[in-house]
């Protein structure tokens, strides 16, 4: 293998493509071609520092434009189906209930309108199918919703699960894997911020079961300040009494910092009215 | 980020070529799943070709529209991420149209979004990152592109020959040649510190 052959093989040296028998006699090569063996070994050091590069987070905007564009098409798209099938079905019945005589049919012709006329009052224009259909299709954008706002919530960076959480806060009525990741994230989650996000999403599922319940437990193995006043604000604004024993231990805890004991007896004295 | 390999007689459910199948099918919702795999990479894409974020965004969105009016022309022999990145490059292509080419390319780039001033010890690998994408920046549009999509998007060189309309060879040799540029650009702008 001489110098040509080893600038020819270079971008599958690196991309990895070169197979074991190339790859030794590119070795063989560099063992005896210092030019060679440098320029490879700098090319190589610059690609692996472009493949750790972080890549950038678009802000969450784009997010919503494009569900927001996919909600938009899908209910388009079902109006579209909607006509064709809505007018093959009146010509079908009018061929049918058409009278031979045209006289007849200029009378029919009135009656149907004045009917037309009154029905269209007495509607409203609702299509029940169509709107079910539409309710049927964002559930579904719903749910990539949550698949997107579970799959955030794993990611190793904080910005991330911070975007997870926002996600899972707008889902309209989160399933149980949803409620129980956040329910995790608020306990083990290492980012104060994410925590206290996760607390503050809670917050609007607390009508959900088990929900208030996951919230006086997390109470007890808080360990931020930060964190045990939300938990406490909130526990106290949703009126959940079960809060009551978590309060009277953390009211009592000298090790607390004493803001924290002062918002957890005001809590008890709260819930105690 | 790259779809799982869809040789052999077994269809990956989950690859992105048969996903966007289903979505071509009358599956639309399903394209979310497509844009939750890909809309970070090709943000960043975009955000290296033009050097704002705010057209990057625009961009990407304009890419998930495209794919929705255009999707029944998808066929399913050509990899979805191909298929997509023809998308993207016309419509760059048009966003570059009714761009003014008053500001020299390298000088309109913004510094990546950071929140708060990086801690100490964060602070030399802040600066060796911000050089490189300042480098990549400045390099020449093609050769830019082909890098990537090599090193970020994973395509394989023959993805890049039919996305770009060209030999597999020539775009080793361009990958040998951008990578070599790059670094001569990276020395530049450390000050010829090696």
């Amino acid at each position: 293998m001489n110098c040509d052959k080893i600038r020819e093989d270079f971008a599958d040296f690196l991309a990895g493509d070169l197979d074991e028998g190339m790859l030794r006699e590119v070795r063989a090569h560099l063992a005896g071609c210092p030019a060679c063996r440098t320029e490879i070994e700098t090319l190589s050091a610059l690609w692996t520092k472009l493949g750790v590069l972080p890549p950038e987070q678009p802000g969450p905007a784009l997010r919503e434009k494009f569900y927001g564009t996919l909600e938009a098409y899908l209910a388009g798209m079902e109006g579209e189906r909607e006509k064709p099938g809505l007018g093959r079905s009146l010509s079908r019945l009018a061929a049918r209930l058409m009278p031979r005589r045209p006289a007849y049919q200029a009378a029919l012709a009135l009656a149907l309108l004045a009917v037309g006329l009154g029905g269209g009052f007495w509607l409203g224009g609702q299509r029940p199918s169509v709107k079910n259909e539409i309710l049927a299709l964002r559930q579904e954008v719903g749910d990539m919703r949550q698949t997107a706002a579970l799959s955030l919530l794993r990611q190793p960076s904080s910005s991330d699960r911070l975007m997870g959480v926002n996600w899972a806060e707008n889902v309209r009525q989160p399933g149980r894997p949803t409620v129980d990741a956040l329910v995790r994230t608020l306990n083990e989650d290492p980012s104060v911020n994410v925590r206290l996000a996760a607390a503050d999403a809670l917050y609007l599922f607390a009508g959900q079961p088990g929900v208030k319940e996951s919230l006086v437990k997390s109470l007890a193995r808080q360990r931020s300040p930060l964190v045990q006043v939300a938990l406490i604000d909130l526990l106290v604004s949703v009126r959940e009494k079960r809060a009551l024993e978590a309060l009277k231990i953390l009211a009592a805890d000298e090790k607390l910092e004493p803001g924290v004991r002062q918002k957890a007896e005001s809590g008890v004295k709260e819930l105690s009215l | 980020m790259t779809e799982p390999d869809k040789s052999g007689s077994n269809v990956d459910p989950t690859s992105d070529n048969t996903i966007m199948e289903q979505v071509r099918d009358g599956q639309v919702a399903k394209l979310a799943i497509l844009f939750e795999r890909h809309h970070v990479m090709l943000y960043n894409f975009f955000l290296r070709l033009t050097g704002r974020r705010g057209p990057g965004e625009d961009l990407v969105q304009e890419v998930f529209v495209r794919i929705l009016k255009y999707r029944a022309t998808y066929r399913s022999e050509s990899k979805f991420t191909v298929w997509m990145y023809q998308i993207a490059r016309n419509a760059h292509a048009d966003y570059l149209r009714k761009q003014k080419p008053e500001v020299p390319l390298g000088e309109q780039f913004e510094e990546p979004a950071g929140a708060e001033p990086p801690p100490a010890d964060r602070m030399d690998a802040e600066i060796d990152a911000a050089l490189l994408r300042r480098a990549l920046d400045r390099l020449p549009l093609r050769k830019r592109e082909i890098l990537l999509l090599s090193r970020y998007e994973n395509m394989k060189y023959k993805d890049i020959a039919e996305l770009l309309g060209c030999s597999i060879e020539t775009i080793k040799t361009s990958v040998h040649r951008a990578i070599r540029e790059l670094r001569k650009i990276y020395l530049e702008l450390q000050g010829g510190v090696s």
